[in-house]
């Protein structure tokens, strides 16, 4: 008796509730921005230079892992379909530059501009 | 993997299982980052629209996550790369130009900054984080179908719920929500008590509610990263400014507040932490904290300390104290005030007290009629209610019957009032008729200044002249200078300062101190048979009480019910009664007010409306069109005569502030005209108020004016822009009113209040415009008759500020009313 079928209930969702989350949700935005865009205090400096080792050897996104000074995780058990694309997440760990790969659906505009310079350089 | 959610649904056992609905995925759930709460949730929809970790960041109106240890990125604090802003409505993603290679970016200020697409950065695909009230599902995945039918399925009532008594209890469960009692409402308010227990009985609970609410909302106010800038007060003690930034709570910081600031250390500091009172909030919204030790104090730093909310029970616990009084100790308050209080039927008393032959004191100006009658009457009476409308002189009136209760012999008058403002008011007021004042401050309080400083008892402590007191002062100069005395030192100060306060206090003919002051431990042996209470229709019944069980026999309270009672932040507590004010619980058990009838602050077209709807027409006006005329002043007024006008706004309202505030951008633009129209006729700054029922459009005015007005910045900067609340029981020449709500299918809110509305159309005493949406106002029974009287005057206009003309919007017909 182990065996329990289940239906799959369809999400109800109450309409007014989602439109009141909406709203909520907006505002939170709107606010953080708001908050943000009167804040005169002094804006911050440009501290955006990338790590001189992410380039080496990075050029080709299908290139082997276990660089130096890197941690790999291979998400999805190397079942990379081929329409994700490999990209390294930099992060900050106090001072100190990480990255960390992670894989982007194809589609996402994040990777079209990298996808597209791909796709010239392979033509080239 | 899967053992890690192979505990089903419930996720009892598992730190990082969802707390909606047990999910423990690593790669499907985030950690809410808000140090008080630190609850992990899943990127699921479940049943409701928004996935879980977005439901409870909304909700719940935290901005910080971070992600899982075995996530792919690892346990990451996610922020933007450039920043450190750490908050994820404004988070997003960017890629290099040329590289695979993408950082976390910030909306506002970072992404917009050209300067990065000089740096290899492309800017125009910025990815935000929430997408489709989801986290991107590539960075926190979203569980598999297996994984979401095994788990609870939560809907969206129980997760509104349960945020609501997280607030209260960060450990509750889901399964506390079937709990009996958690949601049951309070015993309400009534009008009568068979005695003082059954009155305990139903206030205490409501005053522990206010008070866990209290508490909650306040340690919930952490901030973390502030930047210190050192100095040192007069007083050789080390003050701390830093910015402390509001942003969706409902509270701010008052002088007298105490708060912890806290460094963590360092490889060169010690971790340290002290404790220090607000002794001043500047324009800019700097915060200045003088600490308690001066030991210690990591000077040479700026950056990285933290700030809490320290919460004190004080008020709530001298509520409770009060109640409790009333209820054992049969000398609390005369036999005659007990039973009229909880409201049994007694016979009429008269107290027998040679009257004065005239009822004005010294150094006041002279009473006028309706003033005569208050004093006269009040005296004779064990009970009193006096109800003051906007400028009729409530506090000279006040003054005056304190000056003839003091020459009464009875000993000692306390006058006490809710709010430290008017309890200096009244301070100032009762010693120019000569009577010796002692204004009695909370300790936390004593290096906040004061416009009556003079009076206050740590002054006098401090600066009375005579040659025994050369011994206190002589430990009170070293103490200042050390920062601290050795303790047989500090015994003998402590011993010679209660002494010396004893001293003052008892010669003293009138005591004034908060409602809460009234149960500091420096008062616990004094008696006191005369009572005043100004402003009472703005405390609670409890806060009322504590004055009044110090050996009561003839109590006076003034105030105005027609105005803006107190504030309670617990709904529940309010909901139950207890922002009814005992003054209105009074009059209706049958005690009739005495009300001053003669206003001196209005143009007596700004009276007339007020007068009307709140005080059956009986205002009557004591100063002239010629005392209220703007000579030189020149504004397009619609009627010269009548300054003032309905300014028809169509522009539309807009959420702001976390859900609960609303902005409205073409009355923003409005009022910085008409501010700026006054400037330039030669009113300045400190004569305009600007009154908004809205925080979101208070900020809103604030900012815009100093970017966007067209005179000098800091002209703007010194123009009060308040809550309507914040503006009662004070007064400006000019009052721009922005009413903000502008939509047709909903309420108009806080405006539906017609106390609230009251306080606003009476702070002015020269002229008034009122900004605001016709249609959407005129549904309520009240605004429509507003709008019906600024229309037969003409003063219902559009149109550009130079060139106004009659307005011809239709109004909709008025809501009945049910009370
Ligand atoms: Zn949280
Ligand atoms: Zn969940
Ligand atoms: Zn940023």
């Amino acid at each position: 008796d182990d065996d329990v079928q289940i239906r799959q209930k369809a999400a109800e969702i109450d309409p007014r509730e989602a439109a009141e989350f909406d709203r909520e949700l907006r505002a939170l935005m709107q606010e953080s921005l708001e908050s943000r865009k009167s804040d005169l205090r002094a804006r911050p400096t440009l501290n955006m230079m990338i790590p001189m080792n992410v380039f080496d050897g990075s050029r080709d996104p299908r290139a082997a892992d276990g660089e130096s000074g890197e941690e790999t995780v291979d998400e999805d058990g190397g079942n990379l379909g081929g329409n994700k694309v490999r990209v390294k997440v930099l992060v900050k760990r106090g001072n100190k530059q990480q990255t960390r790969q992670m894989f982007i659906p194809g589609d996402c505009s994040l990777v079209q501009s990298t996808r597209q310079k791909e796709a010239e350089e392979l033509e080239e | 993997d899967e053992g890690s959610y192979e505990h089903g649904g419930k996720g009892d056992f598992i730190e990082h299982a969802c707390r909606y609905c047990g999910v423990a995925n690593p790669a499907c759930v985030v950690r809410c980052n808000m140090p008080s709460c630190r609850k992990w949730f899943c990127n699921s929809r479940g049943n409701t629209s928004g996935s879980h970790i977005v439901n409870h960041l909304v909700r719940a109106k935290h901005k910080e996550v971070c992600l899982h240890k075995d996530s792919p990125l690892g346990e990451t604090i996610l922020e933007c790369y450039n920043c450190g802003c750490r908050n994820v409505f404004l988070l997003g993603f960017i890629s290099a130009k040329t590289e695979s290679v993408v950082v976390l970016l910030c909306r506002e200020p970072c992404l917009s900054n050209n300067a990065l697409k000089d740096m290899n950065w492309d800017l125009s695909q910025w990815c935000p984080l929430i997408d489709d009230r989801c986290f991107l599902q590539w960075l926190v995945k979203i569980p598999s179908e297996q994984e979401q039918l095994r788990a609870r399925q939560i809907s969206a009532q129980q997760i509104n719920r349960v945020e609501e008594l997280w607030k209260m209890n960060p450990d509750a469960t889901l399964e506390d929500l079937e709990k009996p009692g958690v949601d049951d409402e309070p015993q309400p308010v009534v009008l009568k008590y068979e005695d003082a227990y059954q009155y305990q009985n139903v206030f205490a609970p409501l005053v522990k509610l206010e008070a866990d609410y209290d508490k909650m909302m306040k340690e919930s106010q952490s901030k973390d990263n502030l930047t210190i800038r050192w100095d040192i007060g007069l007083n050789k003690k080390r003050i701390a400014y830093f910015v402390f930034p509001k942003e969706d709570n409902e509270l701010r910081l008052v002088p007298g507040d105490e708060l912890r600031l806290r460094y963590s250390g360092d490889a060169a500091h010690p971790a340290w932490q002290s404790v220090g009172h607000v002794i001043k909030l500047t324009a800019q919204e700097e915060v200045a904290l003088e600490l308690r030790a001066n030991q210690g104090v990591p000077v040479d730093l700026n950056h990285g300390f933290s700030v809490d909310f320290v919460w004190k029970s004080t008020s709530f616990d001298r509520m409770q104290g009060a109640m409790k009084t009333f209820a054992v100790d049969e000398t609390s308050v005369s036999g005659y005030i007990y039973h009229h209080l909880l409201g049994h039927e007694v016979e009429s008393q008269i107290v027998r007290n040679a009257l004065p032959r005239r009822f004005g004191a010294p150094g006041l100006p002279e009473l006028n009629a309706s003033q005569v009658f208050a004093v006269k009457s009040v005296l004779q009476k064990p009970i009193s209610l006096i109800q003051g409308p906007p400028g009729t002189g409530k506090t000279v009136t006040s003054a005056a019957i304190v000056y003839h209760m003091a020459k009464q012999g009875q000993g000692q008058v306390l006058v006490c009032a809710p709010s430290n403002v008017a309890v200096d008011q009244l301070s100032e007021k009762i010693s120019s008729t000569g009577l010796k004042v002692v204004r009695l401050c909370a300790k936390s309080r004593e290096a906040v200044s004061s416009p009556v400083e003079h009076l206050t008892l740590h002054y006098q402590v401090r600066h009375l002249d005579t040659s025994e007191k050369s011994e206190l002062h002589k430990l009170q100069l070293l103490k200042d200078e050390q920062g601290e005395l050795s303790s047989s030192d500090e015994k003998k100060y402590k011993s010679l300062k209660r002494a010396t306060e004893r001293e003052i206090l008892q010669s003293a003919d009138v005591i004034c101190c908060t409602c809460v002051g009234a149960g500091d431990p420096r008062l616990s042996n004094f008696r006191f048979r005369q009572v005043l209470i100004d402003e009472s229709t703005q405390s609670t019944e409890p806060e009322c009480l504590i004055p009044l069980v110090l050996g009561v026999k003839q109590v006076v309270l003034v105030g105005d019910h027609c105005q803006l009672g107190p504030v309670i932040m617990c709904k529940k507590a309010a909901r139950a009664g207890l922002a009814q004010s005992l003054f209105e619980r009074l009059v209706l058990l049958g005690l009739k007010p005495i009300r001053l009838q003669v206003q001196y602050r209005m143009h007596p077209s700004l009276s007339e409306f007020p007068s009307n709807s709140f005080y059956e027409g009986t205002l009557q006006n004591g100063v002239t069109i010629n005392e209220r005329q703007s000579t030189g002043i020149d504004f397009p007024w619609p009627v010269p005569n009548r300054p003032m006008f309905f300014y028809v706004q169509m522009g539309q309202e807009e959420i702001s502030a976390s859900g609960t505030s609303y902005l409205n951008r073409t009355e923003a633009a409005n009022v910085e005209k008409i501010v700026t129209t006054f400037l330039r006729s030669g009113v300045v700054p400190s004569q305009i108020g600007v009154i908004t029922p809205y925080e979101g459009q208070r900020a809103y005015i604030v900012n815009y004016m100093s970017r966007n007005g067209a005179l000098r910045q800091q002209l703007y900067k010194e123009i009060e822009v308040a809550s309507v609340d914040s503006f009662q029981g004070r007064e400006k020449d000019y009052i721009i009113l922005s009413c903000v709500r502008s939509n047709e299918h909903q309420g108009i809110g806080f405006l539906n209040d017609p106390r609230r509305l009251n306080v606003a159309l009476t702070r002015a005493r020269y002229g008034i415009v009122i900004l605001g949406n016709p249609k959407v106002l005129s549904k309520q029974p009240l605004w429509n008759s507003l709008l019906t009287h600024y229309k037969e005057h003409e003063c219902l206009v559009e149109g550009p500020l130079n060139n106004l003309k009659q307005s011809m919007v239709q109004f909709q017909k008025p809501k009945k009313i049910y009370s």
